[in-house]
């Protein structure tokens, strides 16, 4: 079947962003110094934006093609040529457009290009600005490779991709070996889910080439998206310990670049990038791309009920972790970072109890919000000279109002408020799917797996309205302006460069390696001291400029109500959009109304709590002092010791397993082959000259051996007589 | 087969240069440097050559030349070059141009030293070209010689034991071989009455079975007597540790060429020797080789994540990114082994050009200790950023060359592991894919611990950052390395039948092994072999190239 080459446009939504990567990463600097930093940031800025914005237009004018093509006939691959192309596998160069795929390119591109304006504005005090888009735009490539590849490999490249993007963007400030040792922690632990994606595709391959025959497969491309969706309806339940195993194997990967428990471990340390990072890559794009994984192999995962139970098991221990940890924060964006780690088990919950585009409405509304909370967040970090602790926050609603506002909506969405803001929608889709589950893995208490999910989502729900109204009021609430009265202890070290100068040269330098000491004074004289100054007492917010705000405003428009209750209404325009089918009105055991009432009954007792401890004053034990903190919220504070055990641990017996191979083999390994060297000296010991020592001894005699051994057996090679 | 032709002017141009080299006298230093650059360009061109006239669409020896030499043992002075040899004699001779241009630093002995990478040359081209076992026995050890000597000469400062070791354990290791070589020459005779050294038709005897028919016993022996000197020249745990010494003490071009090209010796020795000569044994070698690779991967980075000095650091990684190799051609499955061949050139290009970027820094600062860095991105940005890709290629970031090896190695051994083919079982190619994760522990840390954080060392403070003709000269590999993970097809189309074949001759029963000598005969996609009577030869057709659209229903 030929579907019309309208569709080859969608390699330009990957080469734009990939172009604009290449603008900024050869000419973006020369861009900022021959313009110098006033009009050269903006327009490298805006050169970066533009690509992200024409992607948008683009991928917006492919949707409404593909939405004009009836259902069934709702997917094009178009190809560009082989990528990897020997005996027994073909992987080419294929992109996919489909309902899932255009779906997530209009959220990568549209939040994107949004996140980028803001960041032009964020950014603007900094020296490194082109290296920052430039890491940006391949994020956004690499983001778009991942979700229009029409195989697993090229999938494989994106979620890679992004995850280099995501190291470099953590380690941005690299100045700091704090923020470089999280983005190796990120990329690292990324890379364990990884592994599990990898044999994930290797069991395909071999499920898929042993029985050719048998699921009719045609050609080699085990791996493309089309092969592996025309075999699940002939899989059904014949091969059930296959199906297991490749579900739980790419569940794994899913799990690193999601952040599931356990390997949630690195998004927190996560947030040491700029802010704009934290949620473009770690809010509203990169981490659901494990969501995107397992929707993309739904077919397959929901073949297999016990993998569905323990996907729903741990989307839901990883919601319920991670909402109790963002109980003792204090950090403002650490708020938001476990608060994105509880969404995201929403989100897997939604997939193990078969609700997969539950899940990825979640996705699309936590986009919108979540972006939101954390550009907001990033305004009150820019307005407060980039203090995040929240203890030195307070009536910052009288300061920043369009902040506030727009804030405001993105807590409402994300706490639930009943019917008005898009996040209500969505997680009504994910709990009510869940507790309505007919049949699952068996869970506990007569329930499914997916049920005692979905009950736990409940709790998890009111935990969030408390943490995050609890986040509102610390830093917007009471009238205690607490940075005046506090200095805050830490003070961001400038960089002294020029302490660590010498004095004298003592190397010489005949090749001009080196600056001489005229260029260096020439440097310094040229370099521009940026101002920098710490919060202090007598600090007065302002509201940010237009370029931040502006995002803040369009975000909070795409978290109201209207957004949720189109796709997800009474229309279910989502659900019949990717699944391709009408969705067909389930009744489980828990009424509609009743989950409704459930949903306001948590979001009431969470907000009600929060108001009634912070809403007139700041309680005394969530000062300065650790001692006087009250002890549960201390232990939250504390991740309840499991990134220390996780992580520490991990890093210390590899420590351990490092030094013992280390000393393996220096003194065992290489101790034999020293071992025999002496061996043999000391047996030749007779003559003298071989303990010189010199190669040319030692070869000189080895020469003789040889020649003899050969010489012998050549000359039984000529008498033998053959057999 | 006829007289000399363009693989012996590939072999002679570096000799002829070295010889233009000698005639010159030693104070003309940029005449030395231009000379060399000369013929090493003149090489690399040779190679494009044969390249232009390679064909894909035969596992057969091609461009073959065959003189006689010594004519009462039956040596005979034989070359060819099929789809395992040619990328290795490109990779050799693009590498030679970046070591000999790097090399415009040597200040010492500048002639002798230029001398000494020419012959270089010569031998590890004539190593992949030969065709005959002795010839290829006297290039392999006389590869040794140059190298050693550039070890010796123009090493750090414990050159006299690296050099040592590194010519005592591989020369001691090749022993074996040359006496492989004679027995397996011996039982030839035996069989045919004709006392021979061609490879060729000496593989031929064992694709029909005769050869070990009359030995079986032997099989294994001889296998493990080839093994031994290809194991420690790759190197393979436990024989490795002369790699560290070799690669710290030598100098930068030296270290590109160890393990740009010298590994490979070892592992194109298992392709074209082990698997064609020895199949029963390969296949019961499958599993303890792949056990070994498995540890290789692993310990070698575990070690590499314990070291402070960034060459042995680079040169630990070396035994873990063999691994992969090995660990593919002894999967025994056709992706792996096409996985395995792809990985050495991989590795000959991103770690070659690690240790070509660690050369330079070496160059300026003298120091290849963590202690003495950090912060170095905010004085050498643009070096950083080289850096940073070359070192992501061998981490084995997809899109980048690094990647496409390992996954396929790795994809093949899964595929055997699972089956249980050749005694292969599943552990072995999960814990090779958690090698992946420890490469990124100690090459991050490696990245962190020398670009990231503040500037401490006074000495760095004045660094300026790489110059033009440094940038191109690194930016060639960065070039290769991004072509390599992009469009890797180049390189995997040409490789494909001959792999194929090598696999099928080890792994078929005997009689319906394939055999260089039958001219004709090919191999079909599905791997069958048939023959030219069975009409003519279909084109070797890989995907097509042209952009297309195809929609594929729900």
């Amino acid at each position: 079947m030929t579907v019309p080459n309208e569709f080859s446009t969608v390699w330009w939504i990957v080469f734009l962003p990939l172009l604009g990567f290449l603008f900024q990463a050869l000419l973006g600097k020369r861009l900022v110094e021959t313009l110098g930093a006033k009009f050269g940031r903006p327009a490298a800025g805006a050169i970066a934006v533009a690509p992200i914005g024409l992607a948008f237009l683009l991928g917006a004018d492919l949707t409404s093609k593909l939405a004009q093509l009836p259902e069934h006939a709702r997917a094009a691959v178009s190809t560009l040529g082989p990528w990897m192309s020997v005996q027994g596998l073909q992987v080419p160069f294929e992109l996919r457009v489909d309902p899932l795929s255009m779906t997530m390119v209009l959220i990568i591109t549209g939040i994107g290009a949004l996140i980028h304006l803001y960041a032009i504005g964020y950014m603007a005090q900094e020296r490194d600005f082109p290296r920052f888009f430039t890491y940006l735009n391949l994020f956004v490539a690499a983001m778009l490779v991942l979700v229009l590849g029409n195989n697993l490999v090229l999938t494989f490249v994106g979620w890679e991709g992004v995850g280099v993007c995501s190291y470099l963007l953590i380690g941005f400030w690299y100045r700091d070996l704090a923020n470089s040792k999280a983005a190796n922690k990120a990329f690292i632990v990324n890379r364990v889910g990884d592994v599990g994606f990898a044999l994930g595709m290797f069991w395909i391959v071999h499920l898929l080439s042993q029985n050719r025959e048998t699921l009719a497969v045609t050609g080699e491309r085990w791996l493309s998206y089309d092969t592996i969706l025309a075999v699940s309806p002939r899989l059904l339940e014949m091969f059930p310990t296959a199906l297991f195993w490749i579900s739980i194997l790419l569940f794994i990967g899913a799990m690193g670049k999601s952040a599931q428990f356990p390997l949630y471990v690195w998004l927190p340390d996560a947030m040491a990038g700029p802010t704009p990072v934290s949620a473009l890559i770690h809010a509203a794009t990169m981490v659901t791309s494990g969501v995107y994984l397992l929707n993309r192999m739904s077919p397959w995962i929901a073949l297999s009920p016990a993998a569905m139970g323990i996907i729903a098991i741990v989307g839901a221990v990883t919601a319920l972790v991670g909402a109790a940890i963002a109980f003792g924060q204090t950090d403002i964006k650490t708020v938001l970072a476990y608060s994105t780690v509880s969404q995201l088990g929403y989100m897997f919950i939604a997939c193990g109890v078969g609700a997969f585009w539950a899940g990825m409405f979640h996705v699309i509304t936590h986009a919108f919000f979540k972006a939101l909370l954390f550009l907001g967040s990033g305004a009150v970090i820019y307005a407060m000279a980039h203090q995040q602790d929240m203890r030195h926050y307070g009536n910052l609603r009288r300061y920043l109002p369009i902040t506030f506002a727009t804030m405001a909506v993105g807590w409402a969405a994300i706490v639930g408020v009943p019917f008005l803001f898009s996040g209500f929608w969505s997680k009504e889709a994910v709990l009510g799917a869940a507790v309505n589950q007919t049949h699952g893995a068996t869970g506990a208490f007569g329930l499914t797996a997916g049920q005692l999910a979905g009950w736990v989502g409940f709790a998890v729900a009111a935990m969030t309205a408390f943490y995050m109204t609890r986040m509102m009021l610390l830093t917007f609430g009471t009238s205690e302006e607490r940075w005046r009265d506090a200095v805050p202890d830490h003070h961001a070290e400038p960089v002294h460069s020029h302490e660590a100068d010498a004095d004298h040269h003592d190397v010489e330098d005949v090749e001009g390696f080196f600056f001489s000491d005229a260029e260096m004074e020439r440097a310094s004289m040229l370099e521009v001291h940026e101002e920098h100054h710490d919060l202090d007492s007598h600090h007065t917010p302002r509201e940010v400029p237009w370029v931040m705000w502006v995002p803040l405003v369009l975000l909070a428009v795409g978290s109201l109500g209207f957004v949720g209750s189109w796709l997800g209404g009474a229309n279910h325009r989502l659900e019949a959009w990717l699944t391709g089918h009408a969705p067909h009105e389930a009744h489980g055991p828990v009424a509609h109304n009743l989950l409704i009432g459930i949903s306001a009954l948590a979001f009431v007792s969470g907000v009600g709590l929060a108001f009634w401890l912070y809403g007139k004053k700041t309680p005394v034990w969530e000062g300065m002092d650790d001692k006087k903190w009250n002890p549960l919220q201390l232990f939250a504070r504390r991740q309840f010791g499991i990134d220390a055990i996780l992580s520490d641990g991990t890093v210390r017996l590899g420590g351990i397993v490092g030094a013992v191979c280390f000393a393996l083999d220096r003194y065992v390994v290489d101790g034999v082959v020293n071992g025999v060297g002496v061996l043999a000296r000391s047996l030749g010991g007779a003559v003298r000259q071989p303990q010189t020592g010199y190669v040319r001894t030692y070869a000189t005699l080895m020469q003789y051996g040889a020649v003899a051994l050969v010489a012998y057996v050549v000359y039984r090679l000529m008498t033998g007589a053959p057999q | 087969m006829s007289g000399f032709g363009i693989l012996t002017a590939q072999i002679a141009i570096p000799l002829a240069g070295a010889f233009a080299l000698m005639l010159v006298p030693n104070q003309y230093t940029k005449a030395i440097q231009w000379i060399a650059m000369l013929f090493s360009i003149a090489s690399f061109a040779a190679s494009l050559a044969i390249l232009t006239r390679f064909s894909g669409g035969t596992y057969q020896m091609q461009m073959t030349e065959a003189v006689s030499w010594i004519e009462p043992l039956g040596i005979h002075y034989r070359l060819g070059i099929d789809g395992i040899s040619l990328w290795l004699v490109v990779l050799t001779t693009f590498l030679n141009i970046i070591a000999v241009w790097f090399s415009f630093y040597v200040k010492s002995r500048v002639k002798t030293f230029f001398v000494m990478v020419m012959v270089l040359l010569a031998a590890m081209l004539g190593v992949f070209l030969s065709l005959d076992l002795i010839l290829f026995y006297a290039f392999f050890e006389a590869s040794l010689i140059p190298m050693a000597v550039m070890i010796w000469v123009w090493g750090g400062s414990k050159r006299n034991y690296a050099a040592l070791k590194f010519f005592v354990y591989t020369f001691g290791a090749s022993i074996f071989m040359l006496l492989g070589i004679l027995t397996v020459a011996a039982l030839h005779r035996n069989l045919t009455g004709n006392l021979t050294f061609d490879l060729v038709s000496i593989q031929k005897s064992v694709a029909s079975g005769a050869l070990w028919a009359q030995a079986p016993h032997l099989q294994a022996l001889l296998f493990w007597s080839f093994a031994v000197a290809f194991m420690v020249k790759c190197p393979v745990f436990p024989f490795h540790t002369w790699l560290p010494d070799a690669h710290t003490e030598a100098p930068t071009a030296g270290s590109v060429i160890l393990a740009g090209v010298l590994l490979k010796m070892g592992t194109y020795g298992f392709l074209r020797i082990c698997l064609p000569l020895f199949p029963e044994a390969t296949v019961q070698a499958a599993l303890p080789m792949t056990v070994l690779a498995v540890i290789g991967i692993l310990y070698g980075a575990a070690v590499a994540a314990m070291q402070p000095d960034l060459k042995r650091l680079v040169a630990y990684s070396s035994v873990a990114h063999m691994g992969f190799v090995v660990l593919g051609i002894f999967s025994l499955n056709h992706i792996g082994i096409v996985g395995g061949a792809y990985q050495q050139l991989s590795h000959g290009v991103s770690t070659g050009a690690l240790f070509l970027l660690i050369g330079l820094l070496y160059e300026r600062i003298h120091t290849r200790l963590f202690a003495d860095m950090g912060g170095l991105k905010a004085k050498m940005p643009v070096f950083a950023a080289l850096y940073l890709v070359l070192m992501l290629s061998s981490v084995g970031l997809p899109g980048l060359n690094g990647f496409i090896g390992e996954f396929m190695a790795t994809l093949g051994a899964f595929q055997s592991g699972i089956e249980g083919a050749y005694g292969l079982n599943l552990l072995l190619p999960i814990l090779a894919a958690c090698g992946v994760v420890l490469a990124a522990v100690y090459l991050l840390w490696m990245f962190l611990k020398v670009f990231y954080g503040p500037v401490t060392n006074p000495l760095l403070h004045r660094l300026k950052d790489l110059k033009t003709h440094e940038v191109v000269m690194v930016g060639l590999l960065l070039i290769a390395a991004v072509w390599g993970g992009l469009y890797p097809q180049t390189f995997l189309a040409p490789m494909d039948r001959s792999l194929a074949a090598a696999r099928l001759m080890a792994t078929s029963a005997p009689g319906e092994r394939p055999s260089w000598a039958d001219s004709g005969v090919q191999i079909a996609e599905d791997g069958t072999l048939f023959g030219p009577s069975e009409g003519p030869l279909p084109e070797f057709v890989i995907e097509s190239s042209s952009p297309s659209t195809v929609g594929v229903g729900r």
